[in-house]
């Protein structure tokens, strides 16, 4: 039987982000009303059941993660939505906030009940300005139905949602970096312990859970742990997005359960419909640009936490970028690095340091000017970063070039005896300029 | 208090519990580098340099930001430390400028000492660097009335940031911009306003903040003592270090260079304000009394001590003859303790106990401006020992956190009743408050005979009879007890003056040329007596309080020594070329100059 789509069954059709249309066909806020007749302590049991993991990029069980929040406090606790959807290559959480908004106001809502918040924030980032007219209007109209508010469904549960858009960080994606940001601080991680669940927004306990993730809640409300448990492999259950982009057919977010394949996700019809221009596949980066690549022969693997991470690379965002062999991988390094050097925040030595000095180096090797010993010295350089840094900011922006050395170093080798570009392919754009003075 | 047990490169450390492993590293001397961590700021753990490994931790560890466990095993002297360390050490200089030679923080820098200690032996850098304001010199742009900022140099601990925002209450650092581009600023470059703004030369750990008062000065070996002094400057009697400057071989003595904070968790922390480290060049400058003087005629003229005491005696004995409260004393609370109860004896001695109401004690006060929720105030009171003055039995008008009370002393002075006032004033120039009208008597002839026992010519001086130069604070070994009631000794660190002396020996001295019998023939013995008058209180143990002599300070260029040299001659390779800003090479073709260094391209 054919996967039924969950959370973007409706997102095409005009009216779906409306609350009529939330209400008529996805049983909306009937969720709510059924985790408000339950105690929070079985909300939680049932999404631990379900194991249910973060969708941002950790796939950490999210039943625990609420477990955490600190309990025996005086102090008000929070969920914070991290709506900051900025890894290169992803774009599946906008798609959901702008298309199915309600789902994600009603799992706010489940969750705030769940550990005992109020309140709940929706950090968006700073591009996302249209989706926050769609997000803000439509929790107005919430309010106005009494799903959000002062005593909700008459069970004395108050729940309030705030939008709060970023300036533009990729950083402030960092959970506690993206504290700081709601704080009105610089979107700076912190240091960990004390974690969020303890001291999060305003040094209160806070669970911060990605869009995706709680869009999640309310389907496991109403259907059971159970059936969101056997929509995937082990541990890997329920529906996920994956957000695929590159040289395929039919670039797109596409709805699909953790038994799919990156071949079926890269080849299938229902999905991205092949590669484009019948090109050969070159490589697949599968859970957005923080993470290392995975070759040709690894393409049967199933897109599951648990298997990406078995064939050597990790699902994270499901941001899957699919290169064909026009793309030079030293580029790809540089276009990379270009981004990470630009987004470091600059609190710690080796990521503000070691993320320019990596852009330069590769932009030097990608120009042909490069010498023999910029290779060692780019793996070296990412080696200082990976692992020393206060968040893992430093291994996302690393990755790019030790996966591409260690994958592709005859690329490098080539353009360094060259002393050009090997591959240059004519649908690169100019070399990227910065905003600004750098 | 509780404490706990860890290894540390496999010695046992025992620390209270709730310390750092980075603290317990430093408490045991075993050497960590850090930068965002200083003691007196939070915990930022963004330098990464103070990384170990700790056992059952599967990455490497800021020992800054995790606390001791009961049998926590750390390493840092493992492989992996030393390799990811170093790597560390090569990112902090990537960017920052190698010009130590012109750098005022050069041999008492710490990512200097701790790059040679920790750093890889060269850089695999070879991009030119980050340049915000210009190289070199150039690069120094204001940063408020104080301070200088060298944006090139930061290495962004924030350790300013944060003192500014916990310490000073104002946080009027911050960061602009990210990433590699990250820059610390001022709203509108404004620059820091701050009474507290030295401390950010201290908390720096390189050479981006610096202050103006110090730059270019001094180098820390041209320095090579330090004396533990008290501030005088207010009634909080912060412990501070006043820096020796050695003077060339030629010329006698030293010279005070610059005063710092000395960290004392029961007053100062380790911090100082403005006024007490900047106000300083008073001590030395031009306006010091050497001699004593006589007035001759509209003129005061210089003469020699046994020239002058005669006469101080005989105007005292004279109006102490007619009418012993004619006799007034008109006393700094810049005053030591010493001073005052020399003071106190002669004036015991000489008309009885009940005569201490002829001594009124003054100070100025100024109200200071700090921000509401600053953790550093500075009190109003700009003198170190009413508290001393009041313990000692003297009135002291509103105490040490009011105004003094001159009113009886005026009106005797202005009603004619006074023949012979003595002023003790070891303080900068207005330590005595406002004080015109004993001026304005003395030239009136209200007040025939005016003695002034003083270190600047004031106008207070310009009026006096007498003039009898005496030692201010950091040229005497003295006690003050401020405003907590704490006894605390100020050494010595510099002679005072010319012919000079100790204010205590000229009083001792003025004491027997009025038939006193006292013998004191050092403060030590001034302090001896003191305690055994006053059995009981805070000054019981004042003979056994121990001074500093100056000591070798501490903080010596490492690279002075031989066998880190071949470090500093790879470093300065790195140097920028010189440029063709010389007069001589104006006009010589560029291809004749030599470059001081082949480029490795």
């Amino acid at each position: 039987m054919a996967y039924e789509p969950v959370l973007t069954r409706y997102v095409r059709e005009p009216n779906s982000f409306t609350l009529e249309h939330y209400l008529q066909h996805q049983r909306g806020y009937e969720g709510l009303r059924t985790a408000l007749g339950r105690a929070p302590g079985d909300i939680i049991e049932q999404v631990k059941a379900s194991g249910l993991r973060g969708r941002g990029g950790a796939g950490f069980p999210t039943g625990l993660k609420w477990q955490f929040v600190l309990k025996d406090t005086p102090k008000p606790k929070y969920i914070c939505c991290n709506a900051d959807e900025s890894e290169p290559g992803t774009f599946k959480d906008h798609v959901l906030m702008e298309r199915n908004p309600h789902l994600l106001i009603e799992g706010c809502a489940i969750a705030c009940y769940a550990i005992g918040a109020k309140v709940a924030y929706i950090y968006i980032r700073g591009e996302f300005y249209h989706v926050q007219q769609v997000l803000e209007a439509e929790i107005a109209k919430a309010y106005a139905a009494g799903y959000l508010g002062k005593n909700i469904f008459g069970s004395g549960f108050d729940c309030d949602v705030f939008v709060h858009r970023g300036a533009g960080a990729y950083e402030a994606g960092e959970e506690t970096a993206l504290i700081e940001s709601l704080e009105g601080k610089r979107a700076q991680p912190r240091l960990k312990p004390p974690f969020p669940a303890v001291a999060g927004l305003y040094q209160c306990p806070t669970a911060v859970n990605n869009v995706e993730t709680l869009c999640n809640v309310p389907p496991i409300v109403l259907n059971g742990a159970e059936w969101f448990a056997a929509l995937g492999p082990e541990k890997n259950g329920g529906p996920k997005l994956y957000c695929v982009s590159g040289h395929v057919k039919r670039p797109g977010v596409y709805e699909a359960t953790m038994h799919t394949t990156l071949r079926e996700l890269i080849y299938d019809e229902r999905f991205a419909g092949g590669m484009l221009d019948e090109r050969p596949l070159k490589a697949i980066i599968p859970g957005g640009s923080s993470v290392p690549l995975l070759l040709p022969d690894e393409l049967d693997t199933p897109a599951s936490f648990d298997h990406v991470q078995k064939a050597g690379s990790l699902l994270g965002s499901a941001g899957m970028i699919v290169l064909n062999d026009t793309v030079c991988m030293v580029w790809l390094a540089q276009n990379l690095l270009h981004f990470y050097r630009h987004e470091s925040c600059g609190k710690c030595t080796p990521c503000r340091e070691g993320g320019d000095w990596l852009y330069k180096l590769l932009q030097r090797v990608e120009s042909g000017e490069g010498r023999e010993k910029d290779i060692d010295l780019l793996y070296g350089v990412a080696s200082n970063i990976t692992g020393k840094t206060l968040c893992a900011f430093g291994d996302a922006a690393a990755t790019p070039v030790l996966t591409t050395i260690a994958r592709f170093r005859a690329e490098f080798e080539a353009h360094v005896r060259e002393g050009r570009c090997t591959i240059p392919a004519e649908w690169r754009a100019r070399q990227p300029m910065l905003a600004g003075h750098h | 208090m509780e404490t706990v047990t860890l290894t540390i490169d496999g010695r046992p450390v025992t620390v209270d519990k709730g310390k750092t492993v980075l603290q317990a590293a430093i408490e045991s001397g075993i050497s960590v580098p850090y930068y965002c961590y200083h003691p007196g700021l939070g915990v930022d753990g963004s330098c990464r340099v103070c990384i170990v490994k700790i056992e059952k931790m599967p990455k490497l560890q800021t020992s800054c930001s995790t606390t001791c466990a009961d049998g926590m095993v750390v390493t840092t002297r493992d492989e992996d430390v030393v390799k990811a360390r170093a790597g560390i050490f090569e990112f902090l200089l990537v960017n920052h400028p190698l010009d130590c030679p012109v750098c005022d923080k050069g041999g008492e820098c710490p990512l200097q000492d701790f790059s040679y200690a920790f750093g890889p032996a060269e850089s695999r850098m070879d991009f030119p660097r980050r340049v915000f304001d210009g190289e070199g010199v150039k690069a120094d742009v204001d940063f408020g009335p104080t301070l200088m900022l060298n944006r090139n140099r930061c290495i962004l601990c924030t350790r300013c940031v944060r003192f500014m925002r916990e310490v000073e209450g104002d946080a009027q650092i911050g960061i602009v911009d990210r990433g590699n581009g990250s820059e610390i600023a001022t709203f509108r470059e404004e620059g820091v306003h701050s009474l507290l703004s030295g401390n950010l030369m201290d908390v720096c750990p390189v050479g981006a903040i610096t202050t103006r008062d110090y730059r270019f000065k001094s180098r820390p070996w041209d320095n090579p003592n330090v004396v533990d002094t008290i501030c005088t400057r207010c009634s909080k009697g912060c412990s501070t270090s006043a820096w020796l400057k050695a003077k060339p071989e030629w010329a006698r003595g030293s010279q005070l260079i610059r005063m710092t904070p000395r960290y004392n968790p029961a007053v100062n922390d380790y911090w100082m304000c403005d006024i007490g480290r900047f106000g300083y060049h008073w001590i030395e400058g031009e306006q010091r009394l050497r001699r004593p003087m006589v007035r001759r005629g509209s003129a005061l003229e210089s003469c020699a001590w046994h020239d002058v005491l005669p006469k101080v005696r005989e105007q005292i004995q004279q109006a102490g003859t007619a009418d012993p409260s004619s006799v007034r004393f008109l006393v700094s609370a810049h005053a030591a303790t010493e001073e005052l109860f020399v003071l106190r004896q002669t004036i015991d001695g000489l008309m009885g106990a009940d005569a201490r109401g002829s001594v009124s004690l003054t100070w100025a006060r100024s109200e200071k401006t700090q921000p509401a929720g600053t953790r550093f105030v500075v009190p109003a009171t700009d003198a170190p020992n009413v508290r001393g003055a009041h313990d000692l039995g003297f009135a002291v008008g509103a105490g040490h956190d009011g105004a003094p009370d001159l009113g009886a002393l005026r009106a005797a002075v202005e009603g004619g009743r006074v023949r012979v006032l003595y002023v003790i004033d070891p303080g900068p120039d207005g330590s005595l408050g406002d004080v015109a009208w004993v001026a304005a008597a003395r030239r009136a002839g209200t007040l025939p005979f005016l003695v002034v026992q003083g270190v600047v010519r004031h106008d207070l001086v310009e009026a006096a009879d007498v003039v009898l130069p005496g030692a201010t604070s950091t040229e005497k070994d003295a006690l003050y007890t401020n405003d907590q009631g704490m006894v605390q000794p100020s050494s010595r660190a510099i002679l005072p003056p010319g012919e000079a002396q100790e204010d205590w020996r000229i009083l001792v001295s003025v004491a027997r040329a009025l038939g006193l019998s006292l013998s004191y023939d050092s403060s030590d013995a001034v302090r001896v007596a003191l305690a055994a008058a006053m059995p009981g209180t805070a000054y019981a143990g004042a003979g056994a309080v121990t001074f500093s002599r100056p000591i070798p300070s501490r903080n010596w260029l490492q690279a002075s020594n031989p066998s880190e040299r071949w470090k500093w001659d790879f470093m300065f390779q790195d140097l920028p070329p010189v440029k063709g800003h010389s007069v001589q090479m104006e006009g010589v073709p560029v291809k004749d100059i030599i470059p001081l260094k082949p480029t490795q391209a």
